[in-house]
Formats: C-alpha cells, structure tokens, sequence
C-alpha cells in the first residue's frame, strides 16, 4: 500500500489499518522529518516521528520522569542491551514503575500520531514485513479513539461539502461487531447524532432537530464516517417492476451472454 | 429475426483503463471519439476519450452486445445519463496503482448507480503493476458495501476482461433471483 498523503489523509490511512487489522510499518516522509508508525492486528503499538525519537530514554526525558543527563547516559547503554533490559533496569533501580513506562510510551505514542495527522502532503508507504525490533517496548493502543480524536480537530469543511454535498441523505451504522459503542470516547455532539440515526431521519432532520448548522452537522457526521462507526445511505431509483414474461426474456438473454462469454477463449 | 441489442456501460476515472478494457474484448476497432489532451495537468498519456468509446460483441445472428465507455474527465459527465439509460449493467474500472483517483471513482460510482438501478462491479485494474492496491484495502478505501464485487482485472488481457463481465451477467441473474424471492 503507497500513496501520497494529499490523496489520502492521515486519519483515511488509520481508519483502513484498523478495519483492515493490519500489521506492519508505516512508513511517512514529511518536511518535518519522517514518520515510522508501527501497527499489529490494527493496533498502534510503536510510533516516531521527526526529531521525537523513539527510545525509551528519549520518552521518559520528554515526559520528565528522567533528566536530559540521565537520559543520555542509559541512552548509551540501551545500544548494548535494549529498551527492554533497560525499562527492567530502571523499574528495579526505583527510578520509575512499570506503570510509568507504560503511561510515557502511550503519551509518545499519541503525540507522535497527533503530529502526523497535521500532515497534508508526503509520500507513505506500508511495509508488512517491517516491525519494531525485538528490544523495543510496544504498547498496543485501540486506533478507534485515536482516530474520532483527530478527525474532531481537523477542520475539513470545504471536503465535507464535497462528501455530503446533500443533507437530504440517509445515514446507516456499519456493521463492525469488535468495535464496542460504549466504550468509544465520542464527544457529546457525536453521541447525540448517533441516537438520532434511524432510517427515517435524514442529516437534515437530525441537524434540526439537534439545533445544528450545516457546518456543525457535516462535521459531525464526517468524523463519525472517518471513524468508519457510519456511512451515507444514498437514495437511488427503484428498479422497474417486469412481467413474468419480461423476467424470462430477461433472463434467457442474460443466459445467452453468459454462454457466449464462457465460450471465448483469450487469444 | 431482428437483432436484439443490449448495452453495458464501462465508466471510472480519467485514465483508469476504459478504452483498453473495451478495446481487449470487442470484435471490433473500438471507435473512440479523441482529442489530443491540452491540459499539462493530464498530460499521463496523449488522447483521451471526448464522448464516448464503442465496441461491439456479436453474440448470435440475432443478439449483440454494445460496451460503451464514458469519458473520463468530469467535464464530459453530461454524456454519463445519456450513455446509461437503458443498459443492462456496468463496470466501474478503478486505477489500482492510483490511489489519488479513488475519491473520484466512489463519487462516479454513486453518480451512476442514482442513474439506474441497475447491477454494477468494479474493476480493480492494473492489478499487474507493482503498486497496485490490494483488493481488501482498495474494498476498505472505496467504502464499497459487502455485496459489492471488487475483481481484480488486467484491462490489456482479453481473459481478464471476459471474467469482468461475466461476473457482472452473474450479478443480474442472481439480483433478478433475489427479487422474486
């Protein structure tokens, strides 16, 4: 999977990992450095980006539970045994707890995926067969909240006029028996919307009767649709009703194409 | 007996492989209305099609089948309504490599299906170029539905082509028997 990011945003790339239950490395050049976001089983599990390096030492310095000093020195010897001897060596020292380690890495984790998803434009590739080292700590993170989070910062108005150029469109929940409703973290607008999704309820019926703009409302649906919790129902002609001998002409037709097309053979 | 006709229709995105799909299957020439293209922008290859492809599959004495392709660019999309009245399906061909023109091939794909309530798959051509998506990801990044078929296809192999549309003559059977179900 290759692209460039101004076709395919940030949060369209998480989404598909997750649905996808992709494991691999992400891989993302950006004029403020380049991105390596590792994934298992949808999962963010490692993540580094720009300067923001990714070792223990240099995560537990940014997040102050060690000196700049302190961090340079383990950093040295982490080379030799690894960020998992090292986190191991730090818990039995007292310096910090398990706990800690495991806090420090999800705050990296997440500022790093923050910082990407400001991204407009980079060429990325995924790489499946690529995984953090064996010596690094991964923290598995749930990508859902992740993405809901982002998608509700972004501001996408004029894509969202492009996606939902119609408010008279129904909505329809996605079918993804994994992803528990109750423990996503929605915002209150989203949640609001979400009890109001019924197949008689178009987004313009919803926005009025939650007292939304058109904007407010777009945006709503946009992240709740990039969280891949929903999708657009479009209203499309109905099919024409046939006599029963209309039916049969039909379907002798369809019957002779098929016959003619299973008899070519490729020249 | 007077020869019946029946039509299909191959959309998708500028340069996503219209013209090469129906010029692999058709018996004849495709006829291809083109015009040197003038915008840098689009400047992938030099003709594209400004009304319509035409090809022609001759079935028996008295049955032929006709492959429209539309034109690519959105500014010929008022051609899309006139070339899909009447037909019996249609395939919306998808630039697997491209992954800038999936948008495009989604919003075609919902013009074309308010058009007609008529069966449809998509093609994923190009599947023979090294960065071309795999089809779990391309089903994923079109947000196709579960009955949607996603195939792979090779627009410049005529087996490839035939199997297109066989599984799209496939989906009309089983949609009409589903109805009377």
């Amino acid at each position: 999977m290759k692209g460039n990011l101004r076709d395919f945003s940030p949060t369209q790339i998480l989404n598909l990992v997750s649905l996808a239950h992709k494991s691999g490395t992400l891989g993302v050049e950006h004029k403020e450095g380049r991105a390596m976001l590792s994934f298992k089983d949808g999962k963010l599990i490692f993540a580094s980006v720009g300067d923001a390096e990714g070792s223990l030492a240099s995560i537990l310095a940014r997040d102050g539970r060690i000196s700049k000093d302190q961090a340079s020195a383990l950093a040295k010897r982490a080379e030799q045994t690894g960020d998992k001897q090292l986190g191991l060596l730090l818990i039995q020292k007292g310096y910090v707890t398990q706990q800690d380690i495991v806090v420090s890495i999800k705050k990296h984790a997440l500022s790093a995926v923050n910082t990407f998803a400001t991204w407009k434009e980079g060429p990325f590739a995924f790489d499946t067969a690529r995984m953090p080292s064996a010596d690094r700590i991964t923290v598995p993170l749930d990508l859902e909240n992740i993405i809901v989070q982002i998608a509700r910062v972004q501001k996408r108005d004029e894509e969202l006029e492009d996606e939902i150029p119609s408010l008279d469109i129904f909505l329809k929940f996605i079918e993804r028996p994994q992803v528990k409703l109750k423990e996503l973290q929605l915002s209150k607008d989203e949640w609001r919307v979400l009890n109001y999704i019924k197949p008689e309820n178009t987004i313009r019926m919803i926005a009025k009767s939650l007292n939304m703009s058109d904007k407010q409302i777009r945006r709503v649906i946009g992240s709740l649709r990039e969280a891949g919790l929903v999708e657009l129902m479009q209203i499309h002609k109905q099919r024409e009703t046939l006599s029963v001998e209309e039916k049969d002409k039909k379907r002798a037709l369809v019957g002779r194409l098929i016959n003619h097309f299973q008899s070519i053979s490729a020249d | 007996m007077a020869t019946q006709t029946v039509k299909m229709v191959v959309t998708g995105p500028f340069n996503s492989g219209k013209t090469q799909f129906v010029g692999s299957i058709s018996e004849i020439d495709v006829v291809s209305t083109e015009r040197k293209i003038s915008s840098e922008a689009e400047k992938v290859k030099d003709q594209t099609t400004v009304a319509m492809d035409f090809g022609r599959i001759t079935v028996d004495d008295d049955l032929i089948l006709y492959l429209f392709g539309t034109p690519g660019q959105r500014r010929f999309d008022f051609m899309w309504e006139i070339l899909a009245e009447g037909m019996l399906g249609f395939v919306v061909i998808v630039d697997s490599s491209r992954p800038e023109t999936f948008r495009e091939a989604k919003s075609i794909l919902e013009t074309f299906r308010a058009y007609a309530p008529t069966p449809y798959v998509v093609a994923a051509n190009k599947q023979d170029v090294p960065d071309a998506w795999a089809l779990d990801d391309l089903r994923i990044a079109l947000r196709l539905e579960d009955g949607v078929k996603l195939l792979p296809c090779i627009a410049k192999e005529k087996e490839s082509v035939k199997n297109v549309l066989l599984e799209l003559l496939y989906g009309i059977l089983e949609e009409m028997d589903s109805d009377e179900k």
